[in-house]
């Protein structure tokens, strides 16, 4: 007997609603970042090509003007059905309580579509909230598992069978079922109980998005998905096996934890048509600034350089001297360290993919990449963020979705009706109770 | 507001089953063991066939347990999606809040809705502190210091940005107009707070500002910045010399009556007849679970009801008196003032207290009712409205079919919508932008 084959998850990344490339919001089709109805067409867009899920990255601070996320999915939720629905949201500079019900509300307005995607935050935000100076990195990762931790306890606080809503008993709510959490850590202390029931996915699913060494950990322990950036292939099975080789110490199934690198595509119906769009998207990027950003990463300005001259590795700085994201500043600076790669070669990778990896090709051609990936190890699916919207995410769905149908490595119809069925993530069985018992 | 050009405003005040806290008992449709969220839409496109100003979802901070229901800016944004004109408001609390997070969510969601948000801005009484430790302990002593801090970053970032500083020129690549996006530099004692929102501005300028405290710090801070003013007042002379209090202090902060509508609450019992509305009330409080609630008033009040003739008059000598309590200390006076006004008894006050929680609590029919909100409307005791149906599946149909037609016909509330917006709605101006006018006068 043949073992079924192994299947994709994928999630659309609408974050940018002009698409992920830096010069798309130039594109005439592009939609704008506050229009609601855009945002939701492209939701039930996704949706239409079964996707598993959307995601919205986020920061509180930077220039710019787009929609919060929460308020964002519930309105994408009252509006669609079986799409998840995956907002990232800080530690560093949000309460554990209100996190905790604003999740579980999301989870319940969506009938069990909700998912948190941990991060600590970036350090720009900490003018933003009172605070002098953004915590150091292995600071913001000690309070993260406590927050995390809190969280989950707090959506454990009611038992599943806590509402029997019953008349004739005289009973609406068994306070009985409803507890206390009494998390007295390092960095919270909260009481609880949660002000909102146990929601439909027990608990929203966790996602997790650092690749440090205490984020890799994090994950490992508390995450059911992990969305990373890697470059190559050899670095993307790394990444792979170094993570399903933590969970076993936890107690967990290496099937448990999906790992879901990024993929920003240009997709054509021909290679050249593709190029053209890149070169087209390109052409909307004002070269000097993003050199300049670029150059954050370096001790000189790539602006004093040829575009077509090698890039200066040698001027690179190192992760550690950065109090951002270290994966992602490796994640930008790999493909030069691996080709050779000229300044124009790395600014082009950064425009389009912030520091993911960049595919510019055919429908078949991504499908090719996408299956070849799966089954090498190297992903249990993808976190696809099409350059250009709407046309990139109408290629992806009308194109690539049939063929990878095709192929048997993505599903024909939605499985259930909760973002863990699509994901095929067990229901977590309620821990605060287990261990009061 | 001022007499001339005033229009009353309905609010549909959402409560689950019903204001009343035995209102699930009633026979009626089967409980929702889980959030429903297809009965708060029906709620809210029920008020909106109505033509009425807004849905209002109240909020705590904790007590879970007792209260389970969806958080507000979820719960707003999902019925912005499934309505058109009526507004959308939520109480929000400061305490244990951030300015910035509060602005954010309330301008997406005013974007979201195209403009019908609406923020009732309450600091908190002291339940939900122990969910939020990792705050300074003292920060409910200081809560009006910092609720005044906290509206003053919260407005300053949804002036950030000017409302043309989209461009959006995708032919020269200018997407936004650097010079209309503002820093806000604060500095107060709890907040600092650099800027800018990372929303454009909202399409109300600023969502509808909405002060619910009753005390002296409340009233005074409604003055400064609320544009409506939710308020409990237990009759029709009460409810005068609050409108009077509250008008009188606004011309210190430089603003007139126009600005501001006063809502008291209205908590109702309906019946066809008068006699199927009492009916109807002593049926509730045959299901209210009087031990259990006469033993949390007798904590309240300090006197301890259970040990006292249930149906004599109740002497409120002993009782805690407003000054010793923490917070909702307006509420707990008027419960005093109640108490001896109309001579209740213990089991009175229980069940008085059982629906509206210290609002004006009316029995009657539909009829009635619009008399009496005719009344107070015309009599300056009120601009609008808080309705709070006690049984919703009983009481807010009958307010829908019966009561919004009344007023309808004697000329007191709209027919129609005459904008898009909660501020058309409520007939409050759109705010100029405090940054520009900071620059213009420097």
């Amino acid at each position: 007997m043949s073992k079924p084959k192994k299947k994709l998850r994928l999630i659309a990344f609408l974050g940018m609603s002009s698409g992920h490339h830096a010069g798309s919001w130039r594109h005439p089709d592009a939609g704008s970042s506050t229009d609601i109805d855009y945002i939701i067409r492209l939701a039930q867009k996704a949706e239409s090509g079964l996707l598993d899920g959307m995601f919205l990255a986020d920061g509180y601070s930077g220039a710019g003007s787009r929609l919060e996320p929460l308020t964002k999915l519930s309105a994408v939720a009252a509006a669609t059905k079986h799409l998840g629905l995956v907002a990232t949201a800080g530690t560093v500079y949000n309460e554990p309580y209100l996190l905790a019900r604003q999740f579980s509300s999301l989870d319940h307005i969506s009938s069990g579509r909700a998912a948190w995607n941990i991060v600590t935050g970036a350090g720009s935000a900490a003018h933003n909230f009172s605070l002098a100076e953004h915590p150091p990195h292995s600071q913001r990762y000690k309070e993260a598992e406590e927050f995390v931790e809190v969280v989950t306890q707090l959506w454990d606080s009611w038992e599943d069978d806590a509402v029997p809503a019953d008349r004739e008993r005289g009973v609406y709510v068994d306070r009985n079922k409803v507890h206390e959490i009494n998390y007295a850590g390092q960095y919270y202390s909260v009481q609880g109980p949660l002000n909102i029931p146990r929601s439909p996915q027990g608990r929203p699913i966790l996602i997790q998005a650092g690749s440090s060494e205490p984020g890799k950990e994090l994950a490992a322990r508390t995450a059911e998905a992990v969305f990373t950036a890697q470059q190559t292939l050899e670095a993307a099975q790394e990444f792979y096996t170094d993570l399903k080789g933590r969970l076993a110490k936890y107690g967990r199934s290496r099937d448990s934890l999906l790992v879901m690198p990024g993929f920003a595509p240009i997709i054509a119906d021909t290679e050249a048509e593709a190029r053209e769009i890149e070169h087209e998207l390109n052409s909307y990027v004002d070269q000097k600034k993003a050199l300049d950003v670029l150059s954050e990463r370096f001790t000189i300005n790539l602006n004093d350089y040829p575009l077509d001259a090698p890039v200066p590795l040698d001027k690179a700085r190192q992760a550690e001297e950065f109090n951002g994201i270290q994966s992602r500043h490796e994640a930008v600076l790999d493909p030069a360290r691996r080709g050779n790669f000229t300044i124009r070669d790395l600014l082009y990778r950064a425009n389009g993919g912030h520091g993911h990896f960049t595919f510019v090709g055919t429908p078949l051609q991504v499908a090719d990449f996408l299956e070849f990936r799966l089954n090498a190890n190297a992903a249990d699916g993808f976190n696809i963020m099409p350059q250009l919207l709407p046309s990139g995410l109408d290629e992806f769905v009308n194109k690539v979705v049939p063929e990878l149908q095709n192929r048997g490595i993505f599903r024909t119809e939605y499985e259930g009706t909760t973002f863990r069925d699509n994901l095929g993530l067990a229901y977590p069985s309620n821990q605060l109770h287990r261990a009061a018992v | 507001m001022s007499v001339n050009q005033r229009e009353l405003s309905l609010n549909a005040f959402y409560a689950g089953t019903g204001h009343h806290e035995a209102s699930w008992r009633v026979p009626g449709p089967p409980l929702d063991k889980k959030l429903n969220l297809q009965s708060v839409i029906d709620v809210a496109k029920l008020a909106e066939h109505a033509k009425l100003d807004a849905f209002f979802l109240a909020d705590t901070q904790g007590g879970g347990g007792r209260f389970k229901a969806f958080e507000p800016f979820t719960l707003l944004s999902a019925l912005a999606v499934h309505t058109k004109n009526i507004g959308l408001i939520a109480t929000v609390h400061t305490t244990y809040n951030e300015p910035f997070h509060v602005a954010r969510k309330f301008a997406s969601l005013d974007h979201i809705s195209k403009g019908r948000a609406g923020w009732n801005m309450v600091t908190g009484g002291v339940e939900g502190s122990e969910n939020f430790n990792r705050r300074n302990q003292t920060r409910f002593e200081e809560r009006y210091d910092i609720a005044e801090e906290f509206i003053e970053v919260v407005t300053s970032l949804w002036d950030s940005w000017e409302d043309d500083a989209i461009l959006d020129d995708r032919a020269n690549g200018h997407r936004f107009d650097e010079s209309k996006i503002h820093e806000i530099g604060y500095e107060g004692k709890t907040f600092k707070v650099k800027g800018p929102l990372t929303v454009s501005r909202p399409p109300q300028g600023h969502p509808v500002i909405i002060q619910s405290g009753s005390s002296d710090r409340g009233k005074d801070l409604a003055a400064n910045w609320g544009e409506v003013i939710f308020t409990a007042q237990l009759s029709l002379k009460h409810a005068q010399e609050f409108y009077k209090d509250v008008n009188s202090r606004l011309n210190r902060y430089g603003r007139n009556p126009d600005q501001l509508k006063i809502a008291p609450g209205v908590f109702f019992i309906l019946g066809e007849t008068h006699e199927q509305a009492l009916a109807n009330e002593a049926e509730l409080n045959s299901f209210v679970d009087f031990e259990n609630a006469a033993k949390r008033l007798s904590s309240r009040l300090d006197i301890d009801l259970l040990s006292l003739p249930l149906d004599e008059p109740l002497s409120i000598e002993n009782a805690t008196k407003a000054d010793n309590l923490n917070g909702a200390r307006s509420r707990h006076s008027l419960i005093l003032e109640l108490i001896e006004r109309e001579s209740l008894s213990p089991r009175q006050i229980v069940h008085r207290l059982a629906g509206g929680r210290g609002h004006y609590h009316f029995v009657g029919t539909p009829a009635a009712l619009a008399d009496h909100i005719e009344e107070w409307f015309v009599g300056e005791a009120a601009d609008a409205f808080n309705i709070m149906p006690s049984v919703y599946h009983r009481d807010f149909p009958l307010f829908i079919h019966k009561v919004v037609p009344e007023l309808q016909r004697r000329g007191l509330f709209r027919k129609e919508y005459k904008g898009t917006t909660l501020r058309e709605n409520l007939g409050l101006a759109r705010p100029g932008n405090s940054i520009k006018r900071k620059q213009a006068v420097a």
